[in-house]
């Protein structure tokens, strides 16, 4: 694996078995993506982009093939290992922002912190730091119900960076959004690409989120295809 | 753990009326465990006092019910070892009416042997004195006296029943001592009221050892006195005595762990079903957490953390109930039964059980949590 691919995928395989029928979610893929990248997946739903993205985070594996991720076989790692290496190395954004209700903004992007040694301050400022970057510098002691779907957002955004992964992995992250705020959602994954050299790996359905991406491939019946003309 | 306790008190307060309800129903179902634990301390955990140690009690070997002699008393005084014997009849009767704050236990007795028997019941001597000197006269135990405002020289009446026969009582005395919840009067009143057929007749002795070391052999001497008699007698410790005394009632013990163990069995399943609750509603978010770099070890001691402390909470709040409603029944006494009191032990037990229902009801859902695979826990609906 070449030095600056993040991400290489060879041969992968997902099959889901279901009681009298099997599933083939990906179809043989094989794929690089380099590092520093700006990779959109594009797909319609049911296509294998959510289960690619999966298996790139390390929280499913394939059948068949391997996954390596920042030089690492993450299919050969145990479920203890890979949960620490995944704590490192991955930040993940999901489409329904999923952050937890009973906590306010700050303490939501602090929770991947603590996983580490730090102690209650630094983890205080690197999430504030964190929701600066996103532009929620004045909504820390908010709670999700008291936040836009945009900034519940970009709440998730900051939790996916404030442990400065090399790899942030966002899952149809405008999927719930208006236009505006998938906008500045978009916006903001641009800037952590070009300005704090994040490889970001997006898969969505939204034709405009192509427009940021530096890379963008098309996903259909777990093949990869051509990008079909989007109107 | 610092850092485990943060997540899990924030888990706790996100359905604050579930936790509360939890915490109440652990501590209501502590209280009960405690209570009967309570109850069986009065029964089967006193500790024997050095009073009591030299004593015996005679009765019929068949039954409470049926009566001795009075004669078996100067034989039995004869023994080896006795320094003094006492007869005691249970009159029964009714003080005003029937009703609980009206009852207390009535006794005829040799005037002048019970306070020798009984050492432990401290009174003013001329009050004694006074009480031996009355043939209708009463010595009440300060707790009665107390609650039903009695005063030395005030007369009282006792409607009986088990006798046909009122006696008209003077109070002479009143006695301090540990379970002073009792009244003495003169068996010969009762004698010479009810004839010599049945004023003879005599419902137990007690006899006064001159060492406790002496009780076995005592005991096995009196009975065999009588054994090939028309009336045999069982001669036994003042413990064992007051022990199948409460056997009559049946087997207390089976009884109460027959309820013990009901309770604990519900609130398991009680408790079980609001933790795998509270963790199937919170399923997506175990994933999220997972996805985040949570090992499932820490998934498992979450969910077990959150029980754990809910029934710790729980447990402490039932215990401080059962110990003020102990305090509170020791007040007012329920019928003859004092000295309500959670001992050292029933407080572990009562830990032990709070602790041993936050384990049983959370570990199968917090073990299922942390197997969830990741994957379908994100696409968990509901």
């Amino acid at each position: 694996m070449s030095a600056n691919v993040a991400v290489s995928l060879r041969g992968v395989l997902k099959e889901y078995q279901r009681a009298d029928y099997s599933v083939r979610a990906l179809d043989h893929i094989t794929l690089d993506i380099a590092s520093g990248q700006f990779f959109c997946l594009m797909g319609p739903s049911g296509s294998g982009k959510s289960t690619l993205l999966h298996l790139v985070a390390g929280i499913d594996r394939p059948t068949n093939g391997t996954v390596e991720v920042l030089g690492s076989a993450i299919g050969e790692m145990d479920d203890r290992s890979l949960a620490r290496w995944r704590s490192q190395n991955i930040g993940y954004i999901f489409q329904s922002f999923n952050l937890v209700p009973v906590m306010t903004a700050a303490e939501n992007v602090e929770l991947p912190l603590l996983l580490t040694h730090l102690s209650k301050r630094e983890r205080r400022e690197r999430a504030r730091s964190a929701l600066e970057i996103v532009g929620l510098g004045d909504r820390l002691g908010h709670r999700p119900q008291q936040l836009s779907g945009g900034q519940e957002q970009r709440v998730a955004i900051a939790r996916a960076i404030v442990t400065d992964p090399s790899i942030i992995l966002a899952d149809e992250p405008t999927g719930e959004l208006d236009a505006q705020s998938a906008t500045d959602v978009l916006t903001i994954l641009k800037t952590l690409n070009a300005n704090h050299d994040k490889t970001i790996i997006m898969v969505t359905h939204d034709p405009r989120a192509r427009q940021y991406a530096k890379e963008s491939r098309y996903l259909d019946k777990g093949k990869m295809t051509e990008m079909p003309e989007i109107q | 753990m610092g850092k485990q306790l943060y997540l899990v008190l924030k888990n706790l307060r996100r359905n604050r009326r579930r936790t509360v309800l939890t915490v109440l129903s652990t501590a209501i179902s502590v209280f009960l465990i405690g209570s009967l634990i309570s109850v069986y301390a009065v029964f089967f955990d006193n500790e024997v006092r050095e009073e009591s140690a030299l004593r015996l009690i005679t009765r019929h070997r068949v039954s409470l019910t049926q009566a001795l002699p009075y004669y078996y008393g100067a034989r039995i005084a004869e023994t080896d070892g006795v320094v003094r014997i006492c007869p005691m009849n249970w009159f029964g009767g009714t003080y005003i009416d029937q009703r609980p704050e009206h009852m207390f236990p009535r006794f005829a007795v040799d005037q002048e042997a019970v306070f020798e028997m009984y050492p432990e019941f401290k009174a003013p001597p001329e009050q004694i004195e006074a009480f031996k000197r009355d043939r209708q006269g009463l010595a009440v135990g300060k707790t009665v006296a107390d609650k039903l405002g009695f005063e030395i020289g005030q007369r009282i009446t006792i409607k009986g029943d088990i006798y046909p026969f009122d006696p008209e009582l003077t109070v002479r005395a009143i006695f301090e001592g540990p379970d002073d919840m009792q009244a003495f009067f003169h068996f010969k009143y009762l004698e010479e009221a009810v004839g010599p057929e049945r004023g003879t007749e005599v419902g137990v002795f007690a006899i006064k050892l001159r060492s406790a070391s002496d009780a076995s052999r005592v005991a096995a001497a009196v009975d065999d006195m009588f054994r090939n008699s028309p009336v045999p007698t069982k001669t036994e410790t003042e413990a064992a005595f007051q022990l199948s005394f409460i056997n009559q009632l049946g087997n207390i013990k089976l009884f109460l762990l027959s309820i013990a163990c009901a309770i604990m069995f519900s609130m398991l399943m009680v408790t079980a079903n609001t933790v795998a609750m509270s963790v199937r509603e919170r399923t997506r978010e175990i994933g999220v957490l997972k996805t985040l770099g949570f090992q499932p070890g820490s998934v498992l001691g979450i969910v077990l953390s959150e029980a754990m402390l809910i029934s710790l909470v729980g447990g402490a709040l039932g215990i401080l109930i059962t110990v003020l409603v102990n305090q509170a029944l020791s007040e007012v006494a329920v019928q003859f039964i004092t000295g309500f009191r959670l001992p050292a032990w029933g407080v572990l037990a009562c830990f032990a059980t709070a602790i041993l229902l936050s384990v049983g009801s959370s570990v199968i859902p917090a073990t299922i949590a942390a197997r969830t695979n990741i994957v379908d826990a994100l696409r968990h609906t509901g």
